[in-house]
């Protein structure tokens, strides 16, 4: 089992710039590892160090943000996605009635972006211009995934293959941008850790390199790493996380650190993996 | 000097009086304020499924809410006192009768502290009615309102028809009377004053804040846990303590501690009917005075507010009692002696 | 022959009208304030088994230890529009218990076996855990012991499971018992058609 360590905590619950008043819902990593945070109804960006670089306001509470290719960061609100350039300043605004209910998640997969629409239970497909390609996850008996807990997540990985957190299922599913199920891992188990543990887990995906998938857990707040097969590699900050966390959002950067918000103390947590400090070492 | 009777002694209405209006501005003094409680309870709604994301036809089914007693239950129960009250003064001030008292006890026992287990009763309303007159944020219910004042207004005309048979507390207490011995006058005045203070102490509990209320004749109550058939071992001791004392001390609850007792044995002082040892009738035999268990009558005569309307008087007078009826013809006896 | 009253008769009939106006003028006072009756009921954010903020403690039974009434009139009530449906419910199940052939855990939270699962809706023949769940429960069973309150709240659950006053059970002690052992302070008093109309929160005036 690989050995993570906590390096970094940024931002924090208060009045400052750089900290939050009520709510951290939302993180994400670049390529530089600066960190946007959704929260309150703001982005902050972070530098690597845990410095504020830039914040800029959101029209409504921003729910996730992901940052594309090209520097753009798409911030998913109840009811809309915001599309802000790199410095700040809104592009565009994308509305679909019926369609975005509730973002809870972005990413990017070839030339598309996909959203997550909790209020619906499923994964929407666009274009880069915003027409409405496809949906994914609603495709089987239950009509959308199992969320009680109130939000879908999912993290495109490098093949272009969406990995999504199903909590009602207590798995992570493989999904073609299609639409069609390629797979999944996991079941529930309480005493196993590598199992999922309650009535909804996990509740959150981030994918972290190549084959390496980071979930994030409620009531028993934690991180783990599987690889896709289902193998557990790795029980990140098992005792960092406030008891009360849920639905606490993941992200990881190329070169396997991950960052967790603590959606009750406001704070992104930065952990490393323990080994000679070069990304995700094997065990 | 005999005391008459009818109408009020002087003395005794003076002292009577200067304590009613102690007590009166001691429950109107203080004002208390109920603390108001904030609450805040915030869940997700939005997340727990809807009906069209279950499907199949289904419907959210709705919670139980069961009602609490029916209210014209409640409106029967103040009946039934009222009901009882004017049974207890029939039977015993117009029929004088001991076997109609005994049965009027039983019945009030097995329906208001049995069946309704002791609940609300007369004399745990004091503070309830203390604590609507002095908090502004608590409402009596109509029903309890009248459970107080039921017994005091037939006590104002009639005496303690409440204690003879229709109080649970006292019906109990009264059905185990076996050999009651005769206490003194000086004692029984002098325990007599514990029920005031046993009263100003509920009164006082009960107007105090919300927080720090609390209901002192109800959490002491010595047969509510017999009623119920449950409660604190503690509580059924001491229940079943006044029981076995009350084999040969007659109603100790009644005549030393209970607070609804010196109200009304204040109201009685205004009665003019009630228990009567009638002088036209009398024989001085003194009969009457050894049955009474309550030390309710001196120099032959009765003690309105002492006397707990059990009727043994009449039941062991010559001229009231049973031989009385026979000799009035309505079966022939061997004459006595 | 007709008495002339002499001065006690007239004082006694002073008092008796005094005494009496006194008592009608209280009775009126208080029939005219009189609201109707109230009722006890537990505040569920401040009851421990369901207070929001509080995760890992133990349960807290008193409501079914301290009610006067032998089968404790408190009890454990599921809000089902609030409800997840979870096929595997942290309040019906206890979910650290091994996990048997069906992918379920073994064993129940219920002590005396008063929750029901059922499942609803569009029912999966293929696969039983993949369907949404009712969990009712059986009031007759239940004692209030606030185990399955505790295994709703959140985060583990969604918190729609809270524990009430049945209102035909309890008999309304002026001084209820489980008001005076509860460590939060919970149990209140209030109007009875306010708290029939109160649909899932429970607020005091």
């Amino acid at each position: 089992m690989i050995q993570y360590r906590l390096v970094r905590v940024i931002g924090g619950k208060g009045l400052a710039p750089d900290k939050f008043t009520t709510a951290l819902r939302g993180v994400a990593a670049d390529r530089q590892r600066q960190v946007y945070a959704a929260g309150d109804s703001e982005i902050k960006v972070y530098s690597e160090s845990g410095e504020l670089k830039r914040r800029w306001g959101t029209s409504k509470p921003g729910l996730s943000v992901a940052v594309a290719g090209d520097g753009s960061v798409y911030v998913g609100e109840p009811a809309q996605i915001e599309i802000f350039d790199g410095a700040g300043k809104l592009i565009n605004t994308w509305r679909e009635a019926g369609l975005l209910g509730r973002v809870t998640a972005i990413d990017f997969a070839d030339a598309c972006v996909l959203a997550a629409d909790a209020a619906d239970r499923a994964i929407r497909r666009f274009d880069r211009g915003g027409k409405f390609l496809n949906n994914i996850g609603k495709d089987n008996r239950m009509r959308g995934f199992l969320i009680p807990n109130g939000v879908v997540d999912f993290s495109v990985d490098a093949g272009g293959i969406i990995h999504a957190a199903n909590p009602g299922r207590h798995r992570v599913e493989r999904y073609a941008p299609d639409g069609e199920l390629l797979g999944h891992f996991g079941r529930f188990d309480g005493i196993d850790p590598a199992g999922f543990p309650g009535c909804c887990n996990p509740t959150n995906v981030a994918v972290a390199g190549r084959d390496r998938i980071v979930v994030t857990e409620k009531a028993g707040p934690r991180a783990k790493l599987y690889d896709s097969s289902g193998t557990l590699l790795a029980v990140v900050g098992a005792d960092v996380f406030d008891p009360n966390c849920k639905n606490m959002d993941a992200a990881a950067d190329s070169s396997g650190r991950i960052y967790v918000a603590d959606t009750v103390k406001l704070v992104v947590n930065v952990f490393e993996a323990v080994s000679d400090g070069k990304g995700a070492a094997e065990a | 000097m005999r005391e008459k009777a009818q109408g009020i002694p002087a003395a005794s209405f003076g002292r009577g009086s200067i304590t009613l209006v102690a007590v009166l501005l001691l429950v109107l003094a203080p004002v208390s304020i109920a603390d108001g409680q904030a609450i805040e309870y915030e869940r997700p709604v939005e997340t727990a499924p809807q009906e069209n994301d279950i499907g199949g036809g289904y419907v959210t089914p709705q919670v139980q809410k069961p009602r609490p007693r029916d209210f014209w239950l409640q409106v029967l129960d103040v009946a039934l006192l009222a009901a009882a009250l004017a049974l207890s003064v029939w039977t015993v001030v117009t029929r004088r009768s001991r076997k109609g008292l005994v049965a009027l006890s039983i019945g009030c026992l097995v329906y208001f502290g049995f069946y309704r287990e002791g609940c609300v009763c007369p004399v745990g309303s004091i503070q309830n009615v203390v604590v609507a007159l002095t908090d502004s944020k608590y409402s009596i219910p109509i029903v309890v309102t009248a459970t107080f004042f039921l017994p005091l207004l037939v006590a104002v005309f009639f005496g303690r028809a409440f204690c003879g048979g229709v109080c649970a507390l006292g019906a109990i207490q009264e059905l185990v009377v076996w050999k009651p011995i005769q206490v003194p006058q000086r004692l029984e005045r002098t325990l007599g004053l514990l029920k005031y203070v046993y009263l100003g102490l509920a009164i006082w509990f009960a107007v105090q804040p919300a927080i720090s209320r609390d209901f002192l004749i109800c959490r002491f109550d010595p047969f509510v846990g017999l009623f119920r058939r449950t409660g604190f071992p503690h509580m059924l001791m001491i229940g079943g303590g006044f029981l076995l004392a009350g084999l040969f001390i007659g109603r100790p609850y009644c005549r030393y501690l209970c607070p609804y007792g010196g109200l009304l044995e204040w109201c009685t002082r205004l009665a003019k009917r009630g228990v009567t040892i009638t002088p036209a009738k009398e024989l001085e035999c003194g009969l009457c005075i050894e049955s009474c268990p309550y030390a309710a009558i001196e120099q032959r005569r009765a003690v309105r507010r002492k006397c707990l309307y059990c009727a043994r008087c009449y039941a062991s007078c010559p001229h009231e009692g049973p031989l009385a009826r026979a000799k009035a013809g309505l079966v022939t006896v061997s004459p006595p002696g | 022959m007709s008495e002339k009253p002499t001065r006690r008769d007239v004082l006694g009939t002073a008092a008796r009208a005094t005494v009496l106006a006194g008592l009608g003028g209280a009775a009126a006072f208080l029939v005219k304030k009189a609201q109707g009756q109230v009722v006890w009921q537990i505040d569920a954010s401040k009851c421990v088994n369901s207070r929001l903020g509080e995760v890992g403690v133990e349960v807290c039974t008193r409501c079914t230890t301290d009610c006067v009434v032998s089968l404790s009139a408190v009890r454990a009530v599921n809000e089902y529009s609030r409800c997840g449906r979870c096929a595997i419910c942290p309040a019906y199940f206890n979910i650290t218990s091994a996990v048997d052939e069906r992918g379920l855990p073994s064993e129940k939270r219920c002590p005396r076996d008063a929750i029901e699962r059922k499942p609803i809706g569009d029912i999966d023949p293929e696969d039983p855990a993949n369907n949404y769940f009712e969990y009712v429960i059986d009031e007759e069973k239940c004692d209030g012991c606030g185990k399955c309150v505790m295994g709703c709240k959140e985060p583990l659950g969604l918190g729609s499971i809270v524990l009430r006053v049945r209102y035909n059970l309890c008999v309304d002690c002026n001084r209820c018992a489980i008001s005076t052992a509860c460590p939060k302070d919970a149990l209140f008093q209030m109007p009875v058609e306010e708290a029939l109309k109160a649909v899932e929160i429970e607020r005091h005036a």
